[in-house]
């Protein structure tokens, strides 16, 4: 009876975070703009003039199936960099004293930081939801079961980087160090990853194919394509669909465990530079 | 003693010049975005695109990427200004004893400089993958740059002051970025274009000043053995001087509207 009372409000708390982040980000209208703005070039400008740059035939696709394939890696791309600037909000919220509050409510700290990865996880998520309902339109893809699979793991996949996110800003404590870790990690991290190109045309450089192999960003969006049609992409993506939704649950386990114990046992109030 | 208008205009730009390197944090990312356009996104697109449609991707791309990084350089200074103009230090700069014009060209003038130190290392890197320009080609690819950087600084001051709100100088100056940044031909080529979206629109991209400025770099870094030089010159030129009027009219009409 105890253990369950505990857990309800526990999940009571998580729940109010959850709530706090939906809110902060649906306080960015400006942001959301910009990158609503920059998806909309990319789907409609972009892609379709790279389709018909790229030698698709050589690996066996056509412009069409390359304009789909770049679909996925762009929503993968754009789900990243909104969480990746919730380290941005984190930032401020330290510099504004929030962060001291949390970590002063009484509340589990394992707790305030599942919550915190959770609902920075669902509020990018959710803010990218109309991309991707853009996504599936433009890639002719209607399956309801394809589609939720796939939500569930932009999801998963959005709370472990929200995990990231949380142990690294709160673990260098600094506003500009943010900017330049989150600012370097999403120029670099987006093109050494299957977004654009697939892992076969990166094996003709080694160092970026294996860079690709380790980067979280080819398994989601090598994941979608493989939810979308394993016919058209089965042969090109990184590893077998087994090896990438273990890898995309194996970080979401890792992140958020480490936020939970930064969170927990290093991370004190003050000291933000 | 009096100082003269041109002395207080370079101390101007010179100011400004040293508060470059305040954006340290901002820069380093931009960097690191430049450089990974060319050493990541560029050589890996190599091996993949079409050898009709651009024989040698990295090659095509890297002029392009030196005409991005001066206009990502010059736009800093429209990250400041805007910032003086939503906390009123414009009335600051107001009471300075030097013209207005003066004030307005010496932020131009130094949102230029930021754009050429800036581009130097891109520069060298253009001239290591490709091949360094003829002495012939130097003095028209400095005045590409100049006129570059003068165009862009000028355009991010303008847009920058149209309004005292964050939020909508931070959009107007995204939409100009994505603008000038996706409707050019620094990733793909006229022939790529014409063979997507119908006319007008690839020989629009074509007239943009981001378009004439990588075409002349890659003339002068030797990708194309011969363009109409004169003629984008030109271009590029009534680009400049029709953009920096628009735009020296705009920040002095914003310097003092209430």
């Amino acid at each position: 009876m105890i253990y369950m009372s505990s857990l309800l409000k526990d999940l009571r708390y998580i729940l109010l975070l959850v709530q706090w982040d939906l809110m902060k980000i649906v306080r960015r209208v400006i942001f959301v703009a910009m990158r609503s703005t920059w998806f909309v070039i990319q789907v409609v400008f972009f892609g379709p003039v790279i389709a018909q740059m790229v030698n698709a035939r050589g690996i066996g696709l056509d412009v069409s199936s390359y304009y789909n394939f770049y679909l996925l890696g762009i929503y993968t791309s754009i789900l990243f960099t909104i969480t990746a600037s919730r380290a941005y909000d984190i930032a401020e919220e330290f510099e504004e004293g929030i962060i001291e509050y949390q970590l002063s409510l009484p509340m589990n700290r394992k707790i305030l930081a599942l919550g915190r990865a959770i609902g920075s996880g669902i509020a990018s998520t959710l803010f990218t939801l109309p991309m991707f309902l853009t996504v599936i339109i433009l890639a002719k893809e209607f399956d309801l079961l394809t589609i939720a699979i796939s939500i569930v793991s932009a999801l998963i996949f959005s709370i472990a980087i929200s995990g990231f996110v949380l142990t690294t800003t709160l673990s260098i404590k600094s506003s500009d160090a943010t900017d330049i870790i989150m600012g370097v990690l999403d120029a670099i991290l987006i093109r050494l990853s299957t977004i654009f190109y697939p892992a076969v045309i990166l094996k003709n450089i080694a160092p970026y194919y294996y860079a690709a192999i380790i980067n979280p960003l080819s398994y989601l969006a090598d994941l979608l394509r493989i939810f979308y049609s394993f016919e058209e992409f089965g042969e090109i993506v990184i590893v077998n669909p087994e090896a990438m939704a273990s890898y995309i649950l194996g970080l979401f386990i890792g992140f958020t465990v480490l936020a939970m114990y930064v969170i927990e046992k290093k991370i004190e109030g003050g000291g933000w530079r | 003693m009096e100082v003269s208008e041109v002395k207080k205009l370079w101390l101007t730009a010179l100011r400004d010049l040293e508060r470059f390197a305040n954006n340290k944090y901002w820069l380093a990312a931009q960097i690191a975005m430049n450089l990974a356009d060319i050493f990541i996104f560029a050589l890996v697109f190599r091996g993949f695109i079409k050898r009709d449609i651009v024989p040698d991707y990295l090659q095509y791309m890297t002029p392009g990427a030196v005409a991005l990084a001066s206009f990502v350089a010059a736009f800093s200074i429209g990250r400041e200004v805007g910032m003086e103009v939503r906390r009123e230090l414009v009335d600051y700069l107001l009471v300075l004893p030097m013209k207005r014009t003066t004030l307005v060209f010496g932020r131009i003038l130094s949102g230029m400089l930021r754009g050429l130190v800036y581009q130097v290392p891109f520069i060298v890197i253009a001239m290591i993958l490709l091949s360094p320009p003829t002495i012939g080609k130097t003095p028209i690819l400095i005045a590409t740059s100049i006129i570059l950087t003068t165009t862009m600084s000028s355009l991010a001051i303008a847009v920058s002051t149209i309004s005292r709100d964050f939020n909508i100088q931070a959009t107007f100056r995204a939409l100009t970025h994505y603008l000038l940044f996706f409707f050019s031909n620094v990733f793909y080529t006229r022939k790529a274009l014409e063979l997507r979206f119908p006319q007008p629109l690839p020989d629009i991209i074509n007239i943009m000043p981001i378009s004439i400025a990588a075409d002349i770099y890659r003339w002068c870094f030797n990708y194309y053995q011969s363009i109409d030089i004169w003629q984008k010159l030109l271009a590029l030129a009534i680009w400049g001087a029709i953009l920096t009027l628009i735009a020296t009219t705009i920040y002095l009409r914003n310097l003092t509207k209430r």
